[in-house]
């Protein structure tokens, strides 16, 4: 029997499996699962979206955990849907029963941190303390660490990171050869951590969460009719060079070849849309939508890391939601726009 | 101006050679005006239709880019759009319409646009600082009509204006003086003439 990690897209229907239950994460489960019933329903964004006006859409908030919104600027909504979101990961490192479940997922703004600080470094800007405060290395000691160039602070993985970041980058003095150094050995990184973790669940997600990226990254690449094929990040299901393929073909042959994966629907779905209105829209709509899917999934575990984990991505995902949409009142964007992002 | 000149021949000549050359620097004047006036009209209609097309695409740019920040956390926001590739350079020389020195606007772009990686940002940020990278010719063409513009509109104000000042002011003053000066040394001249009849009247009796 294969494992997860060694599993092929044709092994699965539609989402790879969840994993077993784990009852250590019996509390934890329990409490995510009754936090989950005050998150906002698909219909209450649903008529976000298609109020007439910001106040409107805000009002509509009013007897959600968002009402505290109430009366605020944009500016200050946004400062108060980060805090909720660092509130929600905050929790989440509390309810975490194994700190390595923790650590990967706080690798996200280690990660965004680094990009940001090798950016900086690379070009010859000043380092700056403005980084997130979320992840596992804290934000002031990114000004010591690129300032000293003594990386040896930073946990194993970030200094491949930065190695594989600053090799990339000097090849052609490309800034974007930093992002894409990065990226791959976040995903490297958090794949690797996750099946030496044995939690099926994230080594799922991950490499579903790859697959997804790199769709989006090809479907960018053609539309921009890219020269260089880079961008795309290991780990996923779906092999790059099947992706690189799919760059030179035309639309219609694009989804022939995802016909055979359960990305099928969503390929469809992104690339008429990408015809038709010329927007990404719909893709991300889509991606959010396949992974929101799987994430529920991790819901219906009775205890175990999965439901945990999930309500942690479903919540930043609802408050990037709540984001979009009060951001798109706020500057008159069109209703169909907005749904069209969120999904019917 | 007449209770300060002197009512002489002399300066009744220079009255009038000021005259003429401020009735040809009038001419020469409204020609320039109409002119000008002409260029604006043409400037001004090439304006409407390219302001139009350029606040339209950059109203879709801003649309696309909210859209975009809206779904990327902030963090990756800042790091994606901290440091630019794309080099911008724009060139400034001057030509003449009517003497009026006019701007033209040259640019120069190297690099490409899009200047971060894929997996923590959003497609519509591609979309809209494409559109953005499109939306420069125009803009560009557009400021430097809009310059244009206004540095005919001024010079067109201040043409009319010393037309006017010539027509209404200048002309008719400079007349009226040679008028007055005219009529004073008319009256010097009958008043002379009947100096001598008497003085003649005089010797014959």
């Amino acid at each position: 029997m294969t494992t997860i990690a060694e599993k092929s897209v044709l092994d699965f229907c539609l989402y790879p499996p969840v994993g077993e239950e784990d009852w250590r994460y019996a509390f934890a489960s329990a409490q995510v699962k009754s936090l989950e019933t005050f998150m906002l329903s698909k219909a209450v964004l649903q008529d976000m979206a298609s109020a007439s006006s910001f106040e409107e859409a805000l009002d509509l908030l009013s007897a959600s955990e968002y009402s505290s919104l109430q009366g605020k600027n944009l500016e200050q909504i946004n400062e108060a849907l980060l805090e909720k979101r660092k509130q929600v990961r905050s929790l989440f490192l509390d309810l975490a029963v194994d700190d390595g479940i923790a650590e990967l997922l706080e690798a996200r703004s280690d990660f965004a941190n680094l990009r940001l600080a090798l950016r900086r470094k690379l070009t010859e800007n000043p380092i700056g303390v403005d980084y997130s405060e979320d992840g596992f290395v804290k934000a002031l000691e990114f000004e010591n660490v690129f300032e000293q160039e003594n990386y040896s602070p930073l946990p194993i993985y970030m200094r491949e990171a930065i190695e594989a970041a600053v090799l990339a980058y000097y090849q052609n003095k490309d800034i974007r050869q930093i992002d894409y150094a990065i990226d791959a050995e976040h995903f490297r990184y958090i794949i690797a951590k996750a099946i030496a973790l044995k939690d099926d669940f994230l080594v799922g997600l991950f490499r579903m969460r790859a697959d997804l990226t790199n769709i989006r990254t090809m479907l960018r690449l053609k539309y921009r009719e890219a020269q260089e094929l880079c961008g795309f990040v290991p780990g996923g299901y779906v092999d790059e060079s099947v992706l690189k393929h799919c760059i030179n073909l035309d639309y219609d042959s694009i989804r022939a070849m995802f016909f055979s994966t359960p990305y099928y629907e969503l390929v469809e779905a992104g690339v008429n849309y990408l015809v038709s209105d010329k927007s990404f829209l719909k893709i991300e709509q889509q991606c959010d939508e396949h992974i929101g899917g799987y994430l529920s999934e991790g819901m219906m575990v009775t205890a175990g890391s999965q439901p945990v984990i999930a309500y942690l991505l479903l919540k930043e995902s609802e408050i990037r939601k709540v984001r979009l949409i009060l951001t798109a009142k706020k500057n008159l964007l069109d209703t169909k726009l907005i749904l069209d992002r969120l999904g019917e | 101006m007449q209770n300060n000149v002197n009512a002489t021949r002399m300066e009744l000549l220079g009255l009038r050679k000021r005259v003429v050359l401020a009735g040809r620097g009038h001419h020469l004047l409204s020609e320039k005006r109409d002119e000008i006036s002409r260029q604006l009209i043409k400037i001004a209609r090439d304006i409407g239709p390219l302001r139009k097309m350029v606040e339209a695409e950059l109203l879709e740019t801003s649309r696309r880019f909210m859209l975009a920040r809206a779904t990327m956390e902030p963090e990756d926001t800042k790091a994606a759009l901290e440091i630019a590739t794309k080099k911008f350079s724009l060139a400034i020389k001057f030509t003449s319409i009517m003497s009026v020195k006019v701007p033209q606007l040259s640019k120069e772009m190297d690099g490409d646009i899009i200047c971060y990686g894929f997996a923590t940002t959003s497609g519509e940020m591609d979309v809209a600082l494409l559109a953005l990278e499109r939306a420069f010719d125009n803009l560009i063409e557009l400021a430097e009509k809009e310059k244009q513009a206004h540095l005919l509109a001024t010079e067109l104000q201040m043409t009319r204006r010393r037309v006017n000042v010539l027509e209404h002011v200048v002309i008719p003053e400079l007349q009226e003086t040679i008028k007055f000066i005219f009529s004073k040394l008319a009256e010097a001249e009958r008043d002379n003439t009947s100096r001598l009849m008497k003085i003649a009247d005089m010797i014959r009796a």
